[in-house]
């Protein structure tokens, strides 16, 4: 009956210890969530989530489309304040201070990068999407800026590949090369947290395993929040996995506890794929 | 076979017919005013143009003055019109996106694009002209630059907001504050659209007669004075185009002709931008 039943279960087994990461995680909260509520001028996404993410690893959220996925990753650097119907009420707390309330928000998002569902190269050369955030944080040296730029651009598993194109259009690389640009172009300025709103999901296969194995390189760095509805990914790539549905989140745990064994049945029921 | 279908029939052939007519009248009228034009101007085209001032009635010359003049208050209107415009157009698309006060910016900027150009002659006559006293190339090309603001305002606003909302999203996610997320990212990405805008608004105003018959008014000999009467093609076409003298007259057509052909080039300019858009 659930043909989905069994990639899952394969790719659990495949990858036996989905919690090891280089520093030790969950030992402390990073962005601790509580009780929030999000509106999309009087429609309201988010039902009083409460959610303690942890420091230094990969925390996945899932569930159906429509669940309110993007709306938290959104809340968490704010960048739903470019729409002024958009709001949120509650609190989030990083590093125990609350980002709903008074903040900096271009220091919040240089701390708090993101990287969306499709890629957004910007029409400039590949040198100057990635130098361009870090030149305006950072007064360097040319040398020492270019030394940054390779460092983000083999973080990002790119610099083999544009080592001798730097100067060339970001538009004219492939859409997995974009989306690797624009991680690149996230990690450069050195954020604390990096929030992933299904960045594979379009791009093809081979694109989509490279940018896993880079998420497999990048934990343990920085505190990440990935969004998938892929389920094999969350499976594989995080320490942590946050079931939600219709604005409320319905499960919070280790990812090897949800994939095995949750604790609420609609997980359950989600995800050998009953429905979603 | 059934009568609906020969209805239907007749009713498309009928429609093609009229559009391919109407078409073909305003086809025939643009290529007659360019036939005419041409025909009439290429004969007075001669090196002297360029090399001789506009002479007394009835005498040989040329249309150097005019031509210089013109170029400067062009040139003036750039300098005027586009940075204003363009700081609008970067305000209404977005830092005002959202505000009551855009909108209303939007609505009379509409109106100013479509105010008659005499009426802005006009304006500057009473604001600039009547206080200084006498006719000034600097108040033709300011009387130009206003003719230009609206259009700049329009299509920079335009292009900025044809930008999706995730390029925008993403440079401020990157921490940049909104005025680098504007002048860096957003222009780029609309930068063909708010080039073409301007090279049209510059096409617009280079044969604008009106509002410099009330401001740099004509001036018949050598003038660099910003501070007094200008030479200006339009005008001088104006002026030639009516006068009964057979050398005038010819110059007027040649003026036209230049004119014509710096329109022509210009579009054909903007051709080239609005076609590099497609590869993004
Ligand atoms: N800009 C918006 N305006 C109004 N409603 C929105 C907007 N974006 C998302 N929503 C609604 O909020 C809910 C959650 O959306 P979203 O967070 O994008 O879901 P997901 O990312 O899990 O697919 C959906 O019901 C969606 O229709
Ligand atoms: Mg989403």
């Amino acid at each position: 009956m659930k043909p989905q039943d069994t990639p899952i279960k394969n790719s659990l087994i495949s990858t036996p210890e989905p919690s090891e990461s280089k520093v030790p995680a969950g030992k402390s909260v990073k962005i601790d969530i509580r009780d929030l509520n999000f509106y999309y001028g009087k429609s309201q996404a988010l039902h009083s989530v409460t959610l303690p993410i942890p420091d230094y690893a990969v925390t996945a959220i899932i569930g159906p489309s429509g669940c309110g996925k993007s709306t938290l990753l959104r809340t968490i650097n704010r960048i739903y304040s470019l729409y002024p119907e958009q709001r949120a009420e509650g609190e989030i707390l990083i590093d125990g201070k609350n980002i709903l309330r008074k903040a900096d928000l271009a220091d919040l998002r240089r701390r708090v990068g993101m990287v969306f569902q499709k890629p957004t190269p910007f029409a400039s050369s590949i040198r100057a999407n990635v130098a361009f955030a870090l030149s305006y944080y950072e007064k360097l040296a040319k040398w020492e800026q270019d030394e940054r730029i390779e460092q983000a651009l083999r973080q990002a598993a790119l610099w083999d590949e544009v080592k001798d194109k730097l100067n060339q259009s970001a538009l004219s690389l492939s859409g997995g090369q974009q989306q690797r640009l624009c991680i690149a172009r996230t990690i450069a300025v050195r954020p604390e947290v990096v929030l992933f709103d299904e960045p594979t999901s379009a791009l093809d296969p081979i694109s989509t395993a490279r940018i896993e194995e880079l998420l497999h390189e990048l934990r343990g760095q920085f505190t990440i929040v990935i969004v998938t509805h892929n389920m094999q990914q969350a499976a594989r790539v995080s320490d942590k996995t946050a079931f939600f549905h219709m604005g409320e989140l319905i499960e919070f745990d280790d990812t090897s506890r949800i994939f095995t064994n949750p604790s609420v049945a609609r997980t359950q029921d989600y995800i050998t794929g009953r429905y979603g | 076979m059934n009568w609906i279908y020969f209805r239907r029939q007749f009713i498309d052939r009928t429609a093609y017919v009229c559009a391919a007519l109407a078409t073909l009248l305003g086809l025939v009228f643009l290529f007659w005013i360019l036939w005419t034009t041409i025909s009439n101007g290429v004969s007075a085209i001669s090196p002297k143009l360029f090399t001789e001032m506009t002479p007394p009635p009835g005498a040989e010359g040329g249309l150097l003055n005019a031509l210089f003049g013109s170029g400067v208050m062009i040139l003036i209107a750039i300098v005027v019109g586009t940075p204003i415009g363009l700081c609008a157009g970067v305000y209404l698309a977005e830092h005002g996106r959202h505000t009551r006060l855009a909108s209303a910016v939007r609505f009379v900027n509409d109106i100013l694009l479509s105010a008659p150009s005499i009426v802005l002659g006009l304006f500057v006559y009473e604001l600039v002209v009547v206080p200084m006293k006498h006719f000034s190339g600097l108040s033709g090309g300011l009387a130009l630059g206003l003719i230009l603001i609206p259009v700049v305002v329009r299509t920079s606003d335009e292009s900025l907001r044809l930008v999706p909302d995730r390029m925008r999203e993403a440079a401020f996610a990157l921490g940049l504050p909104r005025w680098k997320v504007s002048m860096q990212v957003l222009f780029k990405a609309a930068m063909s659209g708010i080039v073409t805008g301007a090279l049209l608004g510059v096409a617009r105003i280079s044969g604008e007669t009106a509002p410099l018959l009330f401001t740099a008014l004509n001036n018949q000999f050598w003038s660099s004075d910003l501070n007094g009467p200008l030479a200006n093609l339009p005008v001088v076409i104006f002026q030639y185009a009516m006068s009964p003298y057979d050398t005038w007259q010819s110059l007027a057509w040649a003026g036209a002709l230049i004119l014509t052909t710096f329109v022509l080039v210009l579009n054909l300019v903007v051709r080239l931008f609005a076609n590099r858009r497609v590869f993004k």
